[in-house]
């Protein structure tokens, strides 16, 4: 029981640990400065959410958020593939795309957890739907305009959905022992979240010719198992960067 | 190059390649005044502006520059195009040139005073 | 709600109420906004535009001397000065220099702690760093749009920036070589930054010195998260503490620098002490930075790469090494150790962000000044 409750709990925490931290490489280098402001709010957001979703797991007497996210195995890790993806090329249509199909994610995901059977869960997530409804304006605010701008703009905005559609897809991935959790009245099936996510985004997507038909399963595999562990090719370089500073004294206080 | 910050490194070959900028004009777009009310009751004020394309996005922008700390209630944008505003050189319009006080609480501190004077009239003499 | 004013005047035309030009009259209740920008919005193009400013490249010598008189009274009375005063020429031109450079030692003061961000050794300082390096950004909207309401336009003044033009603060052309490089930029240099700011909050100009006041109470959030990560540097490993002396001795010249040179090397600033917009010499400042901070990176058992550097007990100054002032002038001339990728930095930054502004530009936008 525990253990499903750590991979639940990792699975939020690990998701919102990588997205702040692939938002914050824009801090500084945004397309605009009130952009770059706006964006750097919500790296600090998901960033706290994760700690805060360690936390859960610190206050049943596991270790400390700081020990969660940095002195963790690569196998350990629970997020998706979506969240380890660099910023290539620094395009920012893939960076809004990116965070436009997350906070869908999240939205959906929160609403859900607000009705966790699990209490700790529950009421976390309630308090963290007010940052997270910022970022979904935020998000769907900007794809909505940059959508229906210039053909450079809908150019990126495609090539970028191509890119990300089935790591987007694939945060959909059921979780190890879903069954049991749904169960326990933890967090509904993964399916489900996903017909909502559909529900919210296609109506955005389509009219600006941003939606398309689901990924295939071998455009869909590479993006699997994260869930269960595995990663993806960028997390080591990731997690390396991640590390570099608390990796050179491990057991010092910063 | 060779930058220190990886997340610059990440950026190479294009950041070295990029060697002349030039802006053009509203290249960063219009600007929009920016007011927020702090707390429910109070008076929305006037606190800065910013660069944004629309009044949606003015507002989504401007929630994070202006009141990521502030207590803030509500927010307001709107287009510094569309305020008016009066010129310096006519401050002396807000100047009275006559005594106002017709018209205030502390023109009216005599009053007690006659009706003192009124009343010591009134007593019989003794 | 306050009746308003409409103002009609260009400058020294005088008073005339009215309906301001460019605005079309009331129909079926909706007020339509013409093509035209409205005459109150004085400068209609992104750089100053002389024919607005009817006292433009005006010496000081050459003003009208009531007006001058008039200007003076108002800033001896301790009044602040707006955007829309008439002001001496040479006022708004120091001014604008002044602001803008200001601006721009914001945004590529973002540079050197951005360095270390996707390495932030915990929540508590990552976060930390993230919204240090933000309140940067917002610094810098804040202090262009200051300058901007004296006419000249951002683009203006970021052109002017990534050619090279406009200078901004020295000490960013320095590298941050380790994490305890930004727990001393954190510390000291944003120690330097507050009381420059905090002196400057103390002019003349009212858009600069809102945007000082609140740049001044973020900038205290700065300095306590600096010193908490020099602190825990300072009592941590051996290692630890070995890192921060050495990002000290690395920043100390440059920290010595950054109040700019000895007051006997500066240009003559008369008139800028007259108008609040210089409120203390360099080396007033510098005087107070040693003597604010020299005891506290002593306390932490830390040594100060200078072997002079002491308090006279008489005159109560602090005596130091020649800081190698060749050194400034080589750096501020674009002769440091990261000018160049500062700017190139920023050069990319706005290259690469040239479509999404360009995708959503409206199409008949005027510019307009902002407003205070």
């Amino acid at each position: 029981m525990l253990e499903n409750l750590q991979t639940l709990i990792l699975t939020l925490a690990d998701d919102d640990l990588f997205m702040g931290h692939r938002h914050a490489e824009w801090i500084g280098l945004g397309p605009i400065l009130e952009e770059d402001i706006a964006f750097a709010s919500i790296a600090q957001d998901e960033t706290g959410h994760a700690q805060a979703y360690y936390q859960i797991l610190t206050d049943l007497g596991l270790p400390s958020p700081d020990e969660w996210a940095f002195r963790r195995e690569p196998q350990n890790f629970r997020c998706a593939h979506l969240v380890e993806l660099p910023n290539f090329d620094y395009d920012y249509a893939v960076a809004l795309l990116r965070h436009f199909f997350y906070d869908a994610f999240e939205k959906v995901r929160l609403q859900a957890l607000t009705r966790s059977a699990y209490e700790p869960l529950a009421l976390l997530a309630k308090r963290l739907q007010s940052e997270e409804k910022y970022h979904w304006l935020h998000a769907r605010t900007w794809v909505e305009r940059l959508g229906r701008s210039t053909e450079e703009a809908h150019r990126r905005l495609l090539a970028a959905r191509d890119l990300l559609w089935p790591y987007a897809w694939a945060l959909f991935e059921p979780l190890p022992n879903e069954a049991e959790m749904v169960e326990a009245g933890w967090i509904p099936p993964s399916q489900t979240l996903q017909e909502e996510w559909f529900a919210l985004i296609q109506p955005i997507l389509e009219p600006i010719g941003l939606w398309k038909e689901p990924p295939s399963s071998s455009e869909l595999a590479p993006c699997l198992g994260a869930r269960y562990g595995q990663r993806s090719p960028y997390f080591d370089q990731l997690y390396a960067e991640f590390t570099e500073v608390s990796a050179s004294e491990p057991d010092a206080d910063w | 190059m060779s930058s220190l910050d990886p997340r610059i490194q990440r950026a190479e070959p294009r950041l070295s390649q990029i060697t002349e900028v030039q802006l053009e004009p509203l290249d960063h777009w219009p600007i929009y005044e920016v007011f927020v009310q702090r707390t429910r009751g109070g008076h929305a004020q006037h606190v800065g502006s910013l660069h944004a394309p629309d009044p949606d996005l003015a507002l989504v922008l401007a929630k994070e520059q202006y009141a990521r700390r502030s207590q803030c209630v509500a927010l307001w944008v709107v287009p510094t195009e569309a305020i008016l505003w009066t010129s310096a050189e006519d401050e002396d319009l807000f100047q009275p040139a006559t005594d106002k006080s017709y018209r205030e609480p502390q023109g009216y501190l005599n009053t007690r005073e006659r009706l003192e004077k009124y009343r010591d009239r009134l007593k019989p003499i003794s | 709600m306050p009746k308003l004013f409409l103002r009609c005047s260009l400058l020294g035309k005088g008073p005339s109420l009215g309906v301001a030009r460019g605005l079309k009259r009331r129909t079926n209740d909706r007020l339509e906004l013409s093509e035209k920008p409205y005459i109150c919005a004085m400068y209609g193009n992104h750089v100053v535009r002389p024919e607005d400013i009817e006292n433009w490249g005006r010496k000081v010598h050459e003003e009208d001397p009531e007006k001058l008189a008039e200007f003076e009274a108002r800033i001896d009375r301790g009044e602040k000065i707006e955007p829309h005063d008439w002001m001496p020429f040479e006022y708004r031109r120091q001014l604008i220099r002044l602001i803008e450079q200001h601006a721009h030692s914001e945004i590529i003061g973002a540079l050197p702690e951005g360095t270390w961000i996707t390495r932030a050794p915990n929540f508590r300082r990552k976060l930390a760093l993230m919204a240090k390096v933000q309140d940067e950004v917002g610094h810098a909207q804040l202090l262009y749009s200051a300058a901007e309401t004296l006419g000249k336009s951002r683009e203006a003044m970021i052109n002017d920036l990534l050619s090279g033009k406009s200078k901004y603060s020295n000490i960013f052309n320095y590298p941050a070589k380790t994490w305890a490089d930004t727990a001393i930029i954190a510390w000291l240099v944003d120690a330097g930054a507050i009381i420059n700011q905090t002196t400057n909050s103390k002019g003349s100009y009212g858009p600069y010195v809102r945007a000082l006041e609140r740049i001044c109470w973020e900038e205290s959030f700065h300095l306590k998260y600096g010193y908490d990560s020099v602190v825990y540097l300072a009592t941590g490993t051996p290692r630890q503490r070995a890192m921060l002396q050495d990002a000290l001795n690395r920043w100390w010249r440059p920290l010595m620098h950054f109040f700019g040179p000895p007051d006997q090397q500066s240009l003559h600033t008369e008139k800028l002490v007259r108008w609040k917009v210089k409120l203390a010499t360099n080396d007033e400042m510098r005087q107070q930075f040693l003597d604010m901070y020299v005891p506290k990176i002593w306390e932490l058992g830390l040594t100060v790469p200078d072997p002079i550097l002491h308090k006279d007990p008489e005159t109560g100054r602090w005596i130091y090494a020649d800081p190698n002032w060749e050194e400034f002038w080589q750096v501020i001339n674009g002769n440091g150790p990261c000018n160049k990728e500062r700017l190139a930095v920023r050069r990319f930054a706005e290259e690469n962000g040239r479509w999404v502004r360009d995708a959503l530009r409206p199409q008949n936008a005027h510019y307009v000044t902002p407003l205070a």
